[in-house]
């Protein structure tokens, strides 16, 4: 007897539960119902539920039809809004990381872009155009050798004459600040000119106004 | 015997000033003893301007300890270690193996019972007997130099000091036994600035002479860079990046209290101290070009210094602050020029290799500086001229950063020679280079300072 008292229990907790999700969310319903299932009275149960639901829910439909279509194509378009919109952020991030990882690279004790870092300079040029809400950063590097004095000129040099060259392609130089790193920040730590050729480089790093 | 003395004395000067005229003659260091008889007392010379040098052999036992309780029998071989160091260190003596010893602190003290036999059979020149009296906290060291060959004691000294400061007891009482010897001041009570990289990051220490007494005096957890001493030595400057860019900073190392000179947009950088102590030059590049500017100690600048559309860095001063050597790639390659601060002219210093920076003109008018040789960097030193030039370091590594001791007479660099820069001691004129400063990282930049 008891047992069947705690049967029946569950079976209404199961239902009141159901109609809850009913009413709230037509996707989890399904759900609900087939981990509801195992016991016939509780499908049973459902069932009427469901019933009464179907009625309310066509009246309602008939009521508000047009003003829930016009709902519905207000959410889809801005989901595709949305969608769009990550699309080119993910897109735009992508091209950050692209312009940043790019560096130009110096020979010793020069300052002179070569015509690899103008291909370069010119690529970045065009990016900078066509994303004016973006500030740039130019900082200078040399290698290991000579003084931190005379390395921390020869940066700064390199980082001006990028500065110049994107001047000349038409960049506004209020938005090209340029810092020198000297021989401090090298990306490759030997001591050899396979590591001081890496080193010897402009970096470009974007910021949003 | 007072005649005598000056009379030596002023010949010694006359010989100094003759080689400088005639620029035969180099940063000399040397050592020439001369010893005036005298019934009394002897005299010793060194005559450290003298271009070879033979080292006097000088032997050090562990020093007495005559504490009331035999208080701190540790300091018996540590005070004789530490002014054997500093002996050592200045490149003037050849302090003998302590196991060769035939006597050790219990040996006599005093010139009526020394044996001078037991040390000349060691081929000792001098001898220095030391012992030590420990009150509490406070040290009293006295110590007795003697001439072994002519059995005669040359000076007697008493020191009075802490325990805890024991090193800087003794290094007092080196540089009387330099002054005695060689009429000069000695280095041993002298600091160092330098950069270090152990934490990481590159930041500021300081240190005695011999890489002793190590303390950090930046934090900045950025790149701190230059060092400067101020003459006095109460001030150091330095460039750090804790602001963003390369900035100039003054530590006042009394107080501690650390104040931004310039932080103009682009370089601050590698400022040099006038001879005077109140103004100071550095290359600033905020109108795009660097260029060497005269500042006071409030930042304020008071004069441009150079002006060409090359890179000017790494201004130094004669002792006299009436010029200026800085580096200039106007030739198209860094190369040393002078300029004459009355009126302007300016002159180039360096004609041979392709790369000449770092220049440091001592207090005995000798410019220092390193060249790129074979791919590798090494210090030479030359006459403000351009004359007399001399190669200091050969051979291993590269040797870089010369920064000369307050006297002119030696010079601390930087190198590499085994694997990571250390700082190392030399002479003038290159001989006795030794490592006085190994920590872990890189150490470089070092600034000196009495």
């Amino acid at each position: 007897m008891p047992r069947k008292l705690m049967t029946i229990g569950i079976a209404l907790v199961f239902a009141c539960t159901s109609l809850v999700l009913v009413v709230s969310c037509a996707k989890k319903q399904v759900q609900v119902e087939e981990r509801v299932q195992p016991t016939t009275e509780q499908a049973k149960v459902t069932e009427t539920v469901q019933q009464e639901k179907e009625a309310v829910e066509t009246k309602e439909t008939k009521q508000v039809d047009t003003a829930k279509e016009e709902a519905y194509r207000r959410a889809e378009a801005e989901r595709q809004a949305r969608l769009r919109e990550l699309e080119r952020q993910q897109r735009l991030a992508f091209q950050i990381r692209e312009f940043e990882a790019e560096n130009i690279y110096f020979d010793f004790d020069k300052s002179d872009l070569k015509p690899e870092a103008q291909v370069v300079l010119k690529k970045k040029a065009e990016w900078l155009r066509n994303n004016p809400a973006y500030k740039l950063r130019i900082e200078g590097h040399c290698d290991e050798r000579g003084t931190n004095e005379y390395n921390l000129a020869l940066g700064e040099r390199r980082a001006h004459s990028a500065r110049n060259f994107l001047i000349a392609l038409g960049i506004s130089g209020d938005r090209i600040a340029t810092i020198s790193y000297g021989e401090e920040r090298p990306v490759d730590p030997g001591h050899n000119e396979a590591a001081w050729a890496k080193n010897r480089r402009d970096e470009f790093k974007l910021i949003k106004k | 015997m007072k005649t005598g003395r000056s009379a030596n004395t002023a010949t010694a000067a006359r010989s100094v000033q003759g080689s400088y005229t005639s620029g035969v003659v180099i940063a000399v260091l040397g050592l020439i003893l001369l010893l005036i008889a005298s019934p009394a007392t002897a005299k010793i010379y060194i005559d450290i301007n003298a271009p070879s040098l033979p080292k006097l052999k000088i032997a050090i036992p562990d020093f007495k300890n005559l504490s009331d309780k035999g208080e701190h029998p540790e300091l018996s071989a540590r005070l004789s270690q530490v002014v054997a160091g500093d002996l050592d260190l200045s490149g003037y003596f050849l302090p003998l193996d302590k196991e060769s010893y035939l006597e050790g602190a219990e040996s006599p003290l005093t010139l009526e019972e020394i044996r001078f036999k037991n040390w000349s059979v060691l081929g000792a020149e001098l001898l220095l007997r030391g012992a030590y009296t420990c009150v509490g906290s406070r040290l009293e060291v006295e110590i007795r130099l003697f001439d072994v060959i002519w059995g005669r004691q040359i000076m007697g000294k008493r020191v009075l000091g802490e325990v805890a400061g024991y090193r800087r007891v003794m290094h007092r009482v080196g540089n009387e036994i330099i002054r005695k010897l060689t009429g000069h001041e000695g280095i041993f009570l002298t600091r160092l600035a330098f950069v270090g990289t152990m934490t990481g990051h590159k930041e500021i220490y300081t240190c005695d002479y011999d890489g002793r007494n190590l303390k950090r005096v930046t934090w900045d957890r950025s790149i701190a860079l230059l060092p400067r001493w101020s003459p006095d030595g109460k001030r150091l400057l330095y460039n750090s990046y804790r602001d963003g860019g390369p900035m100039l900073f003054m530590r006042d190392m009394v107080s501690g209290k650390v104040r931004r000179l310039s932080g103009r947009k682009g370089l601050n950088i590698g400022a040099a101290w006038l001879p005077d102590g109140k103004r100071l030059a550095l290359t600033l590049s905020r109108r795009g070009n660097p260029d060497i500017f005269l500042i006071d100690l409030n930042g304020k600048i008071l004069d441009r210094l150079t002006k060409h559309w090359a890179i000017d860095v790494s201004p130094t001063f004669s002792p006299d602050g009436k010029k200026m050597a800085f580096v200039s790639s106007r030739s198209g390659s860094p190369q040393i020029y002078v300029r004459n601060l009355s009126d302007g002219r300016e002159e180039r210093l360096t004609f041979e290799g392709g790369y000449n920076t770092s220049p440091a003109w001592s207090s005995r008018n000798r410019i220092a500086f390193v060249s790129m040789d074979g791919g590798r960097f090494e210090i030479y030193a030359m006459d403000p001229d351009g004359t007399g030039l001399r190669k200091l370091t050969d051979g291993t590594g590269n040797n870089e950063d010369p920064c000369w001791s307050p006297d002119g007479r030696y010079i601390v660099f930087s190198s590499n020679r085994e694997g990571s820069y250390h700082l190392y001691l030399m002479n003038a004129n290159g001989q006795n280079q030794r490592k006085i400063v190994s920590l872990k990282g890189d150490q470089t930049a070092p600034s000196w300072v009495r």
